[in-house]
């Protein structure tokens, strides 16, 4: 039931999403399951930190820290996004940059009426259903009578039935069937022909008008559904591809190699003005590349009580803003052998930016 | 649309027509070149002149005779492609054709709208961006929710107030570090008053005063001219600075505020006065999401509202470039206040798709902004 609504404490019944490590895992709060034998055992989840009792949840807060046996993780509530990344997959299902613009594209506001084919996973629903309600609908249609039972049963089991029919139906061959003619704000398509739904979904469409939208891997697919939309008399028609990249933050320490010193012969200058002083000053990061971006530290940012022991004796010279080549060198090899962590001394900004 | 009257005039009357006319499919097109091996740019193809061409604009009624003269007096458009011609006449449809269309305010036409005009009014907050602002913020009919905006002309407003809806419960504190809130976007579509009114647009210095020391009360007047003089701050403004400064400029002080008479304080309590007393009791039940969208760099923004959110609930924070949020992003590491956080950047294309012109769009805006999401823990 916490699909429904915002929730703060944790009651059985309840899907909750464990967040252990970067990744996300959803749990349903039974405090009891069968197990092979067809007996009720206590239900147990296995993580790679450990066992979680489920029964332990129940009552707690959303957002609280959880005790597994080898460590520890955090329960967080079910949102469509996060049920995109952790439901059961049936078939192909759609991602949130997707569905976001899809939500967006089809004018959805709560009230709405919207017409979904094919459920599949029901990853869009989800997110549909909460756009639309409370008292909007949203008609979501598959061919696959076993897919078109689960959805249903899911929604059910989420407490999400009051805003949405899930039925199993090809809706390319029957259309969306007599009680939808003239009820849709929008008609959401992602079928293999889709060309060949836009009839139906004109039929669907209220009379003042609606939103059209089909999702289609193949440009040939959605060239002829163009072709068909314009035959159908839509307007405004365009097409998209988004995409989201993540960027990946992560601090690394990297050498820095001074070569100025060849300009002179060995002996006639004894120090070498480092470029960037090491701890006196703030840092800099380096400019980084888009897809994995690294801040890149330029100092040794080794934490000094962990690096002792393996830091060569060399390293173990004062540090201050001169620095003689050789230093240098070694300190960026001790630097190798620090584990690179994320809780290094945090690098100031550089205000390049213009605020 | 059809001029009035005069020569060049630019004020045109409307009148309703039941279908336009399609320029394609009016004149027809009869023979056309294979390719333009045989057509040069000299300026001499059109054989009439520029104020010819007005004068017919004027005279003709229909725009299809004013195209149909204007390709018999070309000499290159029956050597064109099909194609060539058939761009042509798309464009002089645009140029001849006058119609309008009038369309209910959307937040995906506000949206495009305002980005078109000049994207850096929006903080270049372009429509995938905004469209996974909604999402990931998990904004529904239900919940309250909190923005800080500092300079998108109200757009994140319009976008998280459409999303959940005219009969929610919810309301939705605006919070803005300037004297007046940002509305265009906000106004343009058209909510109704009801749905207008769960946007509690406040000073963020106000409303976290109001918050933490309660002193915006009916009777203290000074404490109301505390928040007019909190009003003048700016926007590059540190929210802990000291934020007790000299009253400012008595001219820039409305007048019905400067009465600091104490009853007539009382009588004309301003607007904004109930809405901080509004939104810190928002904020004190805490909120169900919580959207920053700065042009100062965000963490102290950040850092300052993360309190008031609950335990489990999403946060997004959009910036224009990536640095702030990656500096960010390894404070909030460092802290166990937060989960799952994810630095995003979008890729977004339009495609231009016709029959054997197939293409991605020739203009294509690089810059989507950058979004930092994640979870509040306990």
């Amino acid at each position: 039931m916490s699909f429904r609504n915002y929730k703060e404490k944790i009651d059985e019944g309840d899907t909750v999403i464990l967040y252990l490590c970067n990744n996300f895992f959803a749990i349903e709060v039974k405090p009891e399951i069968k197990n092979k034998k067809g007996e009720l055992i206590e239900n147990v989840y296995q993580t790679t930190f450990g066992a979680l009792k489920v029964r332990n949840l129940i009552g707690s807060n959303y957002g609280s820290k959880v005790e597994l046996s080898k460590g520890w993780g955090h329960i967080l509530q079910p949102t469509p996004e996060l049920w995109s990344l952790t439901l059961p997959h049936r078939t192909q299902i759609i991602y949130t940059p997707d569905i976001s613009m899809i939500l967006l594209q089809l004018d959805l506001v709560p009230g709405c009426v919207v017409v979904e084919a094919g459920t599949g996973s029901g990853s869009l629903t989800h997110a549909l259903i909460r756009r639309v309600r409370p008292h909007g609908h949203v008609y979501t249609f598959d061919f696959h009578d076993h897919r078109a039972k689960v959805a249903q049963e899911e929604f059910q089991e989420h407490g999400l039935a009051d805003f949405v029919t899930a039925r199993h139906r090809d809706v390319l061959a029957e259309g969306f069937g007599d009680d939808l003619k003239e009820k849709a704000d929008a008609v959401f398509l992602d079928l293999p022909k889709p060309w060949t739904g836009v009839p139906h979904a004109v039929a669907a469409i209220k009379n003042d008008g609606g939103r059209f939208c089909s999702f289609s891997p193949c440009i040939e697919q959605v060239q002829r559904t163009c072709l068909t939309l314009e035959q159908q008399g839509f307007q405004d028609i365009s097409t998209m591809e988004v995409l989201q990249s993540e960027i990946k933050v992560s601090r690394k320490t990297v050498p820095v190699r001074d070569l100025s010193f060849l300009k002179h012969k060995k002996g006639t200058v004894q120090l070498v003005q480092v470029p960037r002083p090491t701890q006196s000053g703030p840092p800099i990061d380096l400019a980084a590349d888009t897809l994995t971006q690294v801040s890149y530290d330029a100092t040794v940012a080794c934490d000094e009580d962990r690096s002792e022991a393996n830091k060569p004796i060399i390293d173990r010279i004062p540090r201050a803003n001169i620095l003689n080549v050789a230093t240098r060198i070694s300190a960026c090899m001790a630097a190798d052998d620090v584990p690179k962590r994320m809780d290094l001394t945090p690098i100031e900004a550089p205000n390049t930016l213009a605020l | 649309m059809i001029s009035r009257g005069k020569k060049r005039s630019k004020e045109f009357d409307l009148e309703l027509t039941a279908e336009a006319v399609n320029l394609i499919e009016e004149i027809g097109l009869k023979v056309s070149g294979a390719d333009n091996r045989n057509i040069y740019d000299d300026g001499r193809s059109q054989k009439l002149s520029a104020s010819e061409i007005s004068d017919l604009t004027y005279d003709s009624t229909k725009a299809s005779d004013i195209v149909e003269t204007l390709i018999t007096n070309s000499n290159t458009f029956h050597n064109k492609t099909e194609f060539s011609q058939e761009k042509y006449l798309k464009k002089k449809e645009k140029k001849y054709f006058e119609y309008i269309q009038i369309l209910r305010p959307n937040l995906r036409i506000i949206t495009e709208i305002l980005y078109r005009l000049d994207s850096s009014k929006v903080q270049g907050i372009r429509i995938d961006t905004l469209s996974q602002i909604i999402t990931l913020s998990n904004i529904s009919n239900e919940g309250n929710h909190l923005l800080y905006d500092s300079g998108s002309n109200g757009l994140l407003a319009a976008a998280l107030l459409s999303a959940m809806g005219s009969e929610a419960k919810g309301k939705l504190v605006h919070m803005h570090p300037g004297n007046m809130s940002q509305k265009q976007a906000l106004l343009a579509m058209n909510f109704d008053s009801e749905q207008f009114n769960k946007c509690l647009s406040v000073n963020v210095y106000s409303a976290l005063r109001q918050v933490y020391q309660g002193c915006d009360t009916h009777t203290q007047k000074e404490t109301v001219l505390e928040s007019e003089c909190n009003l003048k701050r700016k926007a590059t403004d540190e929210i802990e600075h000291e934020i007790k400064i000299p009253k400012l400029d008595d001219s820039q002080i409305p007048i019905k505020d400067h009465d600091t008479d104490e009853s007539n304080v009382a009588k004309k309590k301003p607007k904004w006065h109930f809405d901080n007393i509004a939104a810190s009791e928002v904020l004190k039940n805490k909120v169900d999401s919580l959207v920053i969208a700065s042009k100062e760099d965000p963490q102290n923004i950040f850092l300052e509202l993360l309190p008031f959110v609950k335990p489990g609930r999403q946060f997004v924070i959009y910036y224009t470039v990536a640095e702030p949020l990656q500096n960010l992003y390894m404070i909030l590491k460092s802290t166990s206040n937060v989960a799952a956080l994810r630095l995003t950047c979008n890729w977004m294309r339009n495609y231009q798709i016709l029959p054997e012109r197939t293409h991605p769009e020739v203009m294509m805006n690089g810059s989507s902004g950058f979004l930092l999401t994640g979870y509040v823990l306990k």
